[in-house]
Order: structure tokens, then C-alpha cells, then sequence
């Protein structure tokens, strides 16, 4: 994480909770349109926000999603205690994708989530092992349209 | 005074018979009311005339400006465009075409069938899709309320919206000058009003967005003409055909007539203000891609769900349903003819879609950023009920009137309640 952010927030992620999943992205982007980030950027975030907050429902096992802003950056440090992704560039393919029938179900599954953060994020680090579950810093730059008028 | 007569919304509390409760606050979708000085206030440049205040205020104390019958005496010549929910509000025994001929028994010089141009329009939706991949899905112009709502709350979805007019628009256009031609009366004298099933589309003719001038002259709420027609019925003689529209341009008066109407795979239709706002954020998150085309009304159940109707939503849907059989779902339109028109710009919106994206808490970023976070710092700091008695309607909202400094901490009961423990 970069040094203090001038806005900071936590959102926990339940584990199944597929009834309220989605709903931390919503309010990561109501924060983004509240300081006024130009609609681009509110787009990128949404995407990566909802598809990371998706994959702490349904594969994490919960955990929590920590939003960082600054005016010319927006981070996100998604943590979950999940299993870790056992091969990272096979989950980074579009199409590939370890869900269950009950998931594909319901929509998901597409393989499209982790390719999706990477296509609309400008940094992703992805740290991941069996012990301590997945750890995504997600780093999305921007300039607010305030400061584009000047 | 000129300002008084356009004012920016349909919806307006009157403020003798608003006693200042919560309700119309807590129903609002999107926090544009608030309860200040004992009255209820509408923040104008958030509101975008759902209705849903109006449902809920016991005292009739949220009023919606249509126009009046009588303001048609001012008219030469008069012109009705009803919605195709109006046939929908009359028994079984009723048709469409008695009713289009009941609008001219009880005065108007000239009746259209809109539902016939709605099926034209829905053919023009789809060459636009084929024309136009992407983005998906898209959204029609047809309800002022959700095109406001992309326009002030999610301007990042603008491009998904159809720039093709909605059919009353289209067709006042044409008719305007075309009568004037054949009538010999001037284009001024001409009265080209809507017959409506809500308020929002008082607002879309007063202050349009796509267009800097609505071609309409005013619009009359279906429960303020119901009476007249009622009235007339049964002298109405079957003489004359005006109704040309199949089920396809019937059915739009209820939610998923306009799916039926496009005739493309993968469509979807979803009504009602909570679940639209809750697809307009799925489609922020990049989800419903696979969809063509997205029909988007706020009024539970479409149309026939709307502010200004007479017969209960459940019925007018079954009766919806019962003349979409009836006539047909093969539309009758010369997509020939539509193709020509739609190149030609007919259908099109003039200005297209402009958003008005509501501002941020502050100019600069930085600041705005601090703001943001003191409305954080404040959350956990008031009562938490979410009571509304502080006049916001929860205390989220309220954390954010303080920092933007249009309310103070005391104003939560609770922080009041505490101080005054403590003195």
C-alpha cells in the first residue's frame, strides 16, 4: 500500500453471502462518484471491484476488500483465507474457470473474473498460496475531472 | 410569473397539506427529499420524477402538474396521442378503437393511434442494434425517469442509451406541420397533447432531455380524462377506424412490450424503480453483457403501473395481455418503409443524450476526498435507527448534509437527546 490515503475504508466480504454480493462495489463506486472521478475511471473500478469481490464470495471463502483513494489513484487490497489459486497464469486465461454447476447456475463461472481486474487495472499483484489464501493489489490511476478543468 | 409555469418537475409538494412526515423521504429511491422547517422539500437537480413520492403521501400532498382539459380551449385545433395504457383501464367490452373515438366525441379535433408508431419505433430499436454492436445491452428513451437516471446517476452508461425519440415525440413532430398544411391553421394554434399514465412524462415535454424543445404541447393524466370517456362510451358510434396498431404496439403498456416488439434473442425487461437502479449497477459492473437490448421502465410493471391510471396494474396487465392476443403479435408496420425513415433520421433523437452527472462534494479532489472520509467518521457517531426524524432519510445521508454543511449533528435526535441528558 502506498503511504495514507486521504480516504480509507474497509468492506467485509462474507463467504456464499451471494444475497449482498456485490454490494461493496457498489458502494466503492458511489464513494469514486462522490469525489467527482472522471466516469472512465468509475467504470474501471466498478469492474475490477465487483469481479474481485465475487471471487471473495465464491472461491475466498470471505474475507475483506480495503479501498484506498487518492486524487490521482484508486487502490484496492483484496484479502481472502481461501485455498490460493494453484496456477496463476492458467486463471489469468479468458475462459478458464474452477466454478461448480451451482455457481454457473447462477451466471457465473465464465473464467472471465481475474482476466477482467487485469484488462481494467493499470497495476495487479497477485500474491496467493494454500496457507494464506490470495491477496490482489489492484491499482487503478486517474485524474479527477476537477482538476482536468484547470 | 413565466418561471412558476415551467417549472422543472411534474412532482411538487404542496406545502398546505404536507405535514412534514417522513414517508415521501423514505420512498424516494435516490435521496432527493428531505424534511426541512416542517415540510417536505425535493432537491430539484437530483429528482427524476419516479413517482414514487407521490404513491406514497397519505395527505395528497405531492401533486403532479399535468394539463388540464380545459387548458385545451386555448387550441385551435386539438390533437390527442394517448398511451396505449389507456386501453387498457376500460372493461373487456371496451376496444381500442371506441376509446380513440370517445377522445373525439369529447373534443379533440384529431386522434392517433400510438401504439401503431410504438410498433414503428420498436422496429427502428432494432435496425439501431444491428447498426450498433456495442456497447450491451442498450436501453430505450421510452421512460423519462430512467433516461434521467442514466443522465444524473450513472452518465458512464449514456452510450448505452438508444438516441431514437419516443413514438409521441416522433409522431407530434410530423403531425404538427402536416395538419397545419391541410387545416389552414398556423403551427402555434395547433394543440398536440398527450394522454398519459405518469407524471415523468410531463417532465420529458417541459424540460426534455435529447431535445431542446418537445414538440407537445402539454399532457393530460389518464385519471383526470377517465371520467370524460366513461362518459361518452356509450354514445360512441363504430363508424370510423382509427386504431391501426397490432398487440405489438398494445403491449407496451405493460413491461416486456417492447421486448416483444424488437424481435431479437437474448431481450430483457425490468420494471420497477429498486430493480432498475439495481440493473443500472449491474451494468456498472460490467455484467449483462450478453444482453441485446434492455427494457427499462420504473413503474412497477410498466406503463400500466404508473402514477396516473385508473385501474389497478394486475388487471390492466391481464387486459394488456388479453389485446396483445386479440390483435395479434405480427406487426403490421412496412419495416421498408422504417428502414428509409430510420436512415433518413426520422426516429432520431435531435440532440442525443447530454448527462448532467450531480456534482462531487467538493471542487477539488483533495477536499473532497476529506469529505468523503468525515462522512465516514460521522456514520457511527448518530443514532443509527435511521429514524428520518432528523430530516434526511437515513443517517448516512444525514452524515453527508452535515459535512456538505446543510445540516448539524444536534439535528439527530439521539445527539440531541444526549446533549441534553448531559447539561
Amino acid at each position: 500500500m502506498p503511504g495514507k490515503a486521504l480516504f480509507q475504508k474497509t468492506f467485509t466480504i462474507k463467504k456464499d453471502d451471494f444475497a449482498n454480493a456485490g454490494e461493496a462495489s457498489v458502494q466503492i463506486k458511489n464513494i469514486l462518484k462522490d469525489v467527482g472521478f472522471d466516469s472512465s475511471v468509475i467504470r474501471r473500478v466498478a469492474v475490477a471491484s465487483y469481479e474481485a469481490e465475487m471471487n471473495v464470495v465464491m472461491y475466498g471463502g470471505g474475507g475483506n476488500v480495503r479501498l484506498a483513494v487518492n486524487p490521482d489513484n484508486v487502490m484496492l487490497v483484496v484479502e481472502d483465507k481461501g485455498p490460493g489459486i494453484p496456477d496463476v497464469d492458467q486463471a489469468m486465461q479468458e475462459g478458464f474457470s474452477t466454478a461448480t454447476d451451482e455457481m454457473r447456475e447462477m451466471g457465473f463461472g465464465a473464467g472471465m473474473g481475474l482476466p477482467n481486474i487485469k484488462r481494467n487495472s493499470d497495476d495487479l499483484k497477485i500474491i496467493t498460496s494454500p496457507d494464506s489464501g490470495t491477496r490482489l493489489e489492484i491499482c487503478i490511476r486517474s485524474s479527477v475531472s476537477g482538476t482536468e478543468e484547470n | 410569473m413565466e418561471q412558476k409555469k415551467t417549472k422543472k418537475h411534474s412532482l411538487q409538494i404542496d406545502l398546505e397539506k404536507c405535514v412534514g412526515c417522513v414517508l415521501c423521504m423514505k420512498a424516494c429511491p435516490i435521496q432527493a427529499i428531505r424534511v426541512r422547517n416542517g415540510k417536505a422539500v425535493i432537491d430539484d437537480d437530483r429528482c427524476v420524477d419516479c413517482g414514487e413520492c407521490y404513491r406514497v403521501c397519505p395527505h395528497d400532498a405531492v401533486r403532479s402538474q399535468t394539463t388540464s382539459f380545459h387548458d385545451l380551449k386555448r387550441f385551435k385545433y386539438t390533437v390527442a396521442l394517448p398511451s396505449p395504457v389507456l386501453y387498457t383501464q376500460f372493461g373487456r367490452e371496451v376496444s381500442p378503437n371506441q376509446i380513440l373515438l370517445a377522445l373525439k366525441k369529447i373534443g379533440f379535433d384529431y386522434v392517433v393511434d400510438v401504439a401503431w408508431i410504438c410498433e414503428k419505433v420498436n422496429a427502428a430499436y432494432r435496425l439501431y442494434i444491428e447498426d450498433h454492436p456495442t456497447p450491451m445491452p442498450m436501453i430505450s428513451t421510452v421512460c423519462p425517469a430512467v433516461v434521467r437516471l442514466v443522465a444524473f446517476l450513472y452518465p458512464e452508461l449514456a452510450d448505452h442509451i438508444i438516441p431514437i425519440d419516443v413514438p409521441r415525440e416522433v409522431l407530434a413532430r410530423e403531425l404538427r406541420s402536416k395538419i397545419s398544411r391541410k387545416k389552414n391553421v398556423s403551427e402555434e394554434e395547433i394543440g398536440v397533447i398527450h394522454i398519459t399514465s405518469c407524471a415523468a412524462k410531463i417532465v420529458s415535454i417541459n424540460n426534455p432531455i435529447g431535445l431542446s424543445k418537445s414538440a407537445l404541447d402539454g399532457a393530460i393524466a389518464i385519471n383526470d380524462i377517465y371520467g370524460k370517456i366513461l362518459d361518452v362510451l356509450d354514445e360512441v358510434e363504430d363508424d370510423e377506424i382509427l386504431q391501426q396498431s397490432s398487440g405489438v404496439g398494445i403491449g407496451w403498456a405493460a413491461s416486456g412490450g417492447e421486448v416483444r416488439g424488437i424481435e431479437l434473442h437474448n431481450c430483457l425487461a425490468v420494471s420497477g424503480v429498486k430493480d432498475v437502479i439495481q440493473i443500472l449497477d449491474e451494468l456498472e459492473a460490467g455484467k449483462l453483457k450478453d444482453i441485446k437490448y434492455l427494457e427499462a421502465l420504473v413503474c412497477p410493471d410498466g406503463c400500466i403501473g404508473g402514477t396516473q391510471v385508473v385501474e389497478n396494474r394486475h388487471v390492466a396487465k391481464h387486459r394488456a395481455e388479453s389485446l396483445v392476443k386479440m390483435y395479434g403479435e405480427r406487426s403490421r408496420v412496412s419495416l421498408k418503409v422504417i428502414k428509409r425513415q430510420y436512415r433518413e433520421g426520422y426516429y432520431t433523437l435531435p440532440e442525443g443524450i447530454t448527462c448532467k452527472p450531480l456534482p462531487p462534494l467538493d471542487i477539488d479532489p483533495v477536499k473532497a476526498l476529506q469529505k468523503r472520509q468525515r462522512i465516514e467518521e460521522i456514520i457511527p457517531l448518530l443514532g443509527g435507527k435511521e429514524c428520518g426524524a432528523c430530516g434526511a432519510p437515513n443517517c448516512k445521508t444525514l452524515a453527508r448534509d452535515i459535512v456538505l454543511g446543510e445540516a448539524e449533528m444536534e439535528d439527530c435526535v439521539f445527539i440531541k437527546l444526549h446533549t441534553a441528558e448531559h447539561k
